[in-house]
């Protein structure tokens, strides 16, 4: 598979301070990359030098192994942070100037107007738009054009559950076109449901890059509770093929060993005359693997 | 280069604070081109010493050549509005992010200084323009009998004014690309205008050095014409060394521009 972008010892210093620090990843083509970190771990920086709008104090990068060229940014949608368009402009305005910049002046704007939902209030002057429409812009800009690439830093900010909703479903279809997109965000549970790889920053530093689901794929864990715990948790501390259980929550977090199957639970708990009202599945959630790298480098 | 212009039209097109200012300028030219012969009519009667020195009829200031001379150096004044909207584009694209988002999206940095030197130019060539079909028609007018070397005449004040405009255009290009802040960057500029550089020019005694701080040497493109009219010498060209002067500073200018963006991180 091939890179969409490699970085080489990429570093940003303000002062003493290490924003980004000697970072060498690479992105391949087709994937959804989740950049993971908290809150100043450098995931925006590196974002802004990968877009030119950050200037590297050390190391390169290449796009399309084609280093730093404009053209090759005229080929990335992107998003960082706030949207940010002409207040004064109305959204066609706006993405008339994205499409000139960009240069595809016969960019078809009212397509991805319609994608967004903007299509009724395309004339109307950007600083009418809510929050959540302004987010909306900046995604119908990221998608005009047609990009081989979309970076999206925390695209759900300050969107209400729809919103957020809405939008993992278009980086979904998105990624279903075969377009490789880049997503930073502090939100685990959004990185887990879209993105096939992913890569943690603490402090600047590369802590782990690799695949979502590569870790131990064949270990459940699954999450469950009746209307009677307490004899839910009695029938469950005989059940022989779990390698772990916790209760959290009013619900028990069971780690199934590796030949144990769910149906095999649920049957389990089902014969000792209980009936489970709430059973999910899950993967071994990135959470827990994100607390174990970030407190591992402490 | 259309894809820049077209850009920065789009940019335009639809924001009122540009046609303010643009109609504001033109206005205020027109009223300059117009109400001379008023301001002297009301000078001698009003004038003591202006009355015995001058015969007001007889003061030729819309008259072709002449004419050239005295419009252009009174519209000179005028560019301070033309510079306001400069500052106000580039501050605006700095506190909207638009610059950065601009460059995100596949423009560079030098492209974007070069959309913007578009506007400036496109500021001053059409109150250049503007400057010039107005003079012809008063001069035109005015003079009794007008001849086409007379018509020709001075009129090389007109490229005079076109690169005074641009060059102090540029200059408010660079302070706004400095100070980023709208209402700050005015500020300063009017202040560096009015009051920081006549005050150092008034501390230097050397003529020959005073005539290179930079919004006096841009000034010095076009020199006070009125004094001919009260018999003094006054210098009715534009020189050389004054020109490479100010080509000079706008090269100056260029350069801090493009070095400022190269080096800022677009935060």
């Amino acid at each position: 598979m091939n890179n969409v972008v490699t970085t080489q010892n990429l570093s940003k210093h303000y002062g003493r301070i290490h924003a980004v620090d000697d970072l060498s990843i690479s992105i391949p083509e087709r994937s959804v990359f989740g950049l993971l970190g908290p809150n100043g771990s450098g995931k925006t920086t590196t974002l802004g030098m990968l877009l030119d709008v950050v200037n590297p104090t050390a190391g390169t990068y290449s796009w399309f192994g084609n280093y730093s060229k404009k053209e090759n940014r005229q080929k990335i949608g992107s998003i960082l942070e706030t949207p940010a368009f002409y207040p004064y402009l109305s959204a066609v305005s706006n993405l008339k100037i994205i499409a000139e910049i960009k240069s595809i002046p016969d960019a078809n704007l009212d397509e991805v107007l319609k994608l967004t939902g903007l299509f009724d209030r395309r004339h109307s002057a950007y600083r009418t738009f809510s929050l959540g429409m302004k987010q909306r812009l900046a995604l119908a800009s990221a998608l005009l054009c047609d990009p081989r690439v979309m970076i999206l830093d925390e695209p759900t900010n300050g969107l209400d559950p729809r919103g957020i909703a809405e939008i993992r479903e278009l980086i979904k279809n998105i990624a279903g076109q075969g377009k490789t997109i880049i997503l930073a965000s502090h939100l685990l549970d959004e990185v887990q449901k879209v993105c096939t790889h992913f890569a943690v920053l603490d402090r600047g530093k590369l802590l782990h890059t690799g695949l979502v689901n590569e870790s131990s794929p064949e270990e459940y864990i699954v999450e469950l509770s009746a209307e009677d715990n307490n004899r839910l948790g009695e029938i469950l501390d005989s059940f022989p093929g779990k390698v772990k259980m916790e209760l959290y929550q009013n619900r028990f977090i069971i780690t199934l060993s590796d030949k144990t199957t769910i149906g095999e639970l649920s049957k389990f708990v089902y014969e000792h005359g209980l009936i489970l009202t709430h059973l999910v599945s899950r993967q071994r959630s990135l959470e827990s693997q994100f607390l174990e790298l970030v407190n591992k480098s402490k | 280069m259309s894809r820049l212009f077209k850009i920065e039209w789009i940019k335009i097109r639809s924001n009122a604070t540009f046609w303010v200012l643009a109609a504001l300028h033109i206005g205020i030219v027109l009223l300059v081109v117009l109400s001379g012969k008023l301001f002297i009519r009301s000078l001698s009667i009003n004038g003591e010493t202006f009355k015995n020195l001058v015969d007001q009829a007889r003061i030729p200031i819309y008259e072709f050549p002449d004419i050239w001379h005295n419009i252009t150096y009174v519209a000179g004044f005028l560019k301070f509005i033309l510079a306001i909207y400069v500052i106000i584009s580039i501050t605006n694209e700095i506190s909207f992010d638009t610059l950065r988002q601009n460059v995100m999206n596949g423009m560079s940095r030098n492209e974007f200084i070069a959309s913007k030197l578009i506007l400036v130019f496109l500021l001053a060539a059409g109150s250049a323009l503007f400057l010039f079909i107005s003079g012809f028609v008063v001069g035109y007018l005015s003079t009794p009998d007008p001849t086409i070397p007379d018509m020709i005449m001075y009129s090389g004040f007109i490229p005079a004014y076109l690169l005074q405009v641009t060059a102090y255009l540029i200059f408010a290009l660079l302070i706004g690309l400095l100070i980023k802040r709208t209402g700050l960057a005015m500020g300063i500029m009017f202040l560096y205008t009015l009051i920081i550089e006549p005050v150092i020019a008034l501390r230097i005694h050397d003529d020959r050095i005073k005539d290179l701080l930079p919004l006096r040497s841009i000034g010095n493109l076009i020199h006070m014409p009125f004094g001919k009219y009260m018999l003094r010498e006054v210098q009715d060209h534009v020189t050389f060394k004054e020109t490479v002067i100010v080509l000079v500073y706008i090269a100056v200018f260029l350069y801090l521009i493009l070095l400022l963006l190269r080096k800022r991180d677009l935060k």
